[in-house]
């Protein structure tokens, strides 16, 4: 594929991304004519102080939640799969996301003692921190030590089957914690794993676009890395690279990716699988410096669309958005299967 | 016995013997839990088999939650009380001195009761905290070895004084039908005065509750106690005439146009001052019932071990809820403002 054409559909992608934010922010229980919307945004004005309200403390946040969430679990999903070499590799599928739920269950159920979750709830934003580094510290633990145990073994499924493995493990864990704690902890630990893009707002808000543009600026930086990773260890090696620090680099901010985002949004499934598959079919690459701003993109549309679907016109409630992504993502790693019938690309 | 509120128990008296039918509302069905209770020296009935027998009057009660002892407390038998599903959330002092002195166990609840333990206190009946619908798994044990298992659905109830009317059954239990009677009367007596007062009032404010989790909204639905306790209280509730007995689950969204205008913001849970409030999520600040300090909790009677007499006495006592809602919500049209379970946050 010329390099024009590339580049035409990645403006293509661009300017679906602020149709779907648009879409987006015009979608929800009340309605709001999209003209108020953009007056709403870009004007200091009073107006209407309710639909002010709902578009800028509650739509925009939900939507910028959407897009960095995006972004950084379908980026998580395509170092993963080229990491481990594997099609199926996703945070989800080898247990980091189970990791970073580890990690939750441990901040939000704390023992089950009800004086610690209020000092938690007191902390306020330095409590939202404690969740995002409990998370982004279980997601890393996890990650090394499927890490580990990959450089041992070469195998594909073998590596898939231990991730299974450690995402049983950690499941296991979380879910003797959940057996000793309270019922008010466990609703809310377990309103938690539905996942959702609304309840990230304020501090939070911020803390979440820090951390994940961090997360970003590492894996655009390695993308040449990344490269060269794909073309194997010993070709890597030859060109001068440390491996370890590659894998080193690539832990980090996979975690740091899917550990703030499953800290804050739950977690989200799907995405950090389909998403990467979605973007090599549209460009038909493997080259990362392409395949990292198309993951972004195409990650940032389909969970705006999917937080679309989630709030179906018409209804006063919203489907967690787990569900939808799961609902959606599923088929398309189906149909991609059943096509494709091959979904090794890194011969 | 003559019940005017409660939907979920019956008790029918035969001769020699009474007849207690836990009725399953939940899922529409009409199969019930009999129970049989029987005085102690008499016979238990031949002609109806399979159906567990209470000894009556019971000397030994496992309970499972607070609620189990606030009806306990109400019949006046919350000495009797031998072993408790968690010693965590507990008001009555009774209870509590029984706990200091070691009489009163811990069983554990749900799939985690010690049921060896529970079968070595031989207690009289063990009160569930569970559905009627729900499968009895974990109690088989206990049912195999003679304990009488009776689930309380008290929580089921559509209205706080049918919830309240719950304590006629740990009255027939005790042989105390009747004086648990006249007291249950004059609760309602006190309570649908009060519910006339604040149904006639003129102003209806409008009135939110609970916060949002996580961008979902969940709110008392139509047939809620929580909703019927508005309405007597004389509040405007947004979402009074919705269908269901259970929550409504919405988005923040849905519920924001009513709550950034809303006089009231009642029943806000896990927190304690404004302060904390913003913690949780700043966008409350917009609230109009934020800026004028018109909210409240029901924290107000919260013992030392972080357990609050609401979800305990108040389940025996809707009247003094009432009032504090109607002395919140109109102020001035009951003779004394002093709020019993509610407070304002600071």
């Amino acid at each position: 594929m010329r390099s024009s054409i590339r580049r035409f559909r990645l403006g293509g992608l661009l300017l679906l991304l602020v149709l779907a934010f648009l879409l987006d922010l015009s979608s929800g229980p009340v309605r709001i004519p999209l003209r108020e919307i953009c007056h709403i945004l870009f004007s200091r004005g009073s107006g209407d102080q309710t639909w002010a309200f709902i578009v800028r403390s509650i739509r925009l946040p939900k939507a910028i939640t959407a897009v960095l969430a995006g972004c950084g679990l379908s980026v998580s999903g395509l170092q993963m799969q080229t990491m481990f070499r594997n099609p199926l590799a996703e945070p989800g599928v080898l247990g980091i996301t189970a990791g970073a739920s580890f990690g939750v269950a441990a901040v939000m159920l704390s023992g089950g003692g009800m004086a610690t979750l209020y000092a938690i709830r007191e902390l306020g934003s330095p409590g939202s921190w404690l969740i995002a580094i409990a998370a982004c510290i279980g997601a890393g633990l996890v990650m090394l030590l499927v890490l580990a145990l990959s450089s041992r073994l070469r195998d594909n499924v073998l590596m898939l089957v231990i991730g299974l493995m450690m995402n049983s493990i950690t499941v296991a864990l979380t879910s003797i914690w959940q057996y000793f704690s309270n019922p008010e902890e466990v609703k809310e630990y377990l309103l938690w794993t539905f996942g959702s893009l609304g309840g990230v707002t304020g501090s939070q808000l911020y803390i979440l676009m820090a951390i994940v543009c961090i997360g970003l600026t590492i894996v655009f930086l390695c993308s040449k890395l990344l490269d060269a990773l794909l073309l194997g260890e010993n070709y890597a090696r030859s060109m001068g690279l440390t491996v370890k620090r590659a894998r080193v680099i690539i832990v980090c901010s996979t975690s740091l990716l899917a550990g703030s985002i499953t800290a804050f949004c739950g977690p989200i499934g799907f995405i950090g699988i389909a998403v990467p598959h979605l973007a090599r079919l549209l460009f038909n690459t493997s080259g990362h410096r392409i395949l990292m701003p198309a993951s972004c993109l195409i990650g940032a549309i389909l969970l705006l669309a999917c937080d679309c679907i989630a709030q179906w016109p018409g209804t006063q409630t919203v489907l967690p958005i787990n569900i939808i992504t799961s609902l959606v993502g599923a088929p398309v790693v189906i149909y991609l299967l059943v096509r494709k019938k091959n979904l090794n690309i890194y011969r | 016995m003559a019940l005017n509120f409660a939907h979920g128990f019956r008790i029918d008296y035969y001769d020699g013997y009474r007849e207690v039918s836990i009725v399953n509302r939940m899922a529409g069905k009409t199969d019930t839990l009999r129970y049989l209770l029987v005085d102690s020296g008499v016979a238990a009935p031949t002609n109806r088999p399979g159906i567990p027998v209470i000894t009556t009057p019971v000397r030994q009660f496992v309970v499972q939650s607070s609620v189990h002892v606030a009806l306990a407390d109400f019949a006046g038998v919350a000495d009797r009380i031998s072993g408790l599903g968690s010693f965590q959330y507990i008001n009555s002092p009774i209870v509590r001195e029984g706990i200091r002195a070691g009489k009163v166990k811990e069983t554990g609840v749900d799939s985690r009761i010690n049921s060896e333990l529970v079968i070595s206190m031989h207690p009289g009946v063990l009160i569930a905290m569970t559905n009627p619908d729900a499968a009895f798994g974990q109690y088989k044990p206990l049912m195999d070895a003679g304990i009488p298992v009776m689930p309380d659905a008290e929580w089921l109830e559509t209205t706080p004084l049918g919830r309240a009317e719950w304590v006629k059954l740990i009255g027939a239990l005790v042989d105390r039908e009747d004086s648990v009677a006249k007291k249950f009367d004059s609760v309602v007596r006190a309570y649908e005065r009060l519910a006339a007062i604040g149904s006639a009032a003129k102003e209806k404010p409008t009135v939110i509750v609970n916060m949002p989790f996580k961008g979902t909204w969940y709110l008392p639905a139509g047939g809620n106690y929580q909703t019927q306790l508005l309405r007597d209280a004389g509040a405007a509730y947004p979402w009074a005439d919705t269908k269901g007995t259970n929550s409504l689950s919405l988005t923040f969204e849905a519920v924001a146009p009513v709550a950034l205008k809303a006089d009231y913001w009642l029943n806000i849970g896990y927190v304690d001052s404004k302060n904390d409030i913003l913690a949780r999520d700043p966008r409350y600040s917009g609230f109009h019932a934020f800026q004028t300090g018109a909210l409240y909790n029901y924290n107000k009677q919260v013992n030392d071990l972080g357990s609050n007499d609401y979800w305990e006495s108040g389940i025996v006592n809707p009247q003094l809820i009432l009032a504090d809602l109607i002395r919140i919500l109109h102020p001035g049209l009951l003779p004394q403002d002093t709020l019993h379970y509610y407070k304002p946050l600071k």
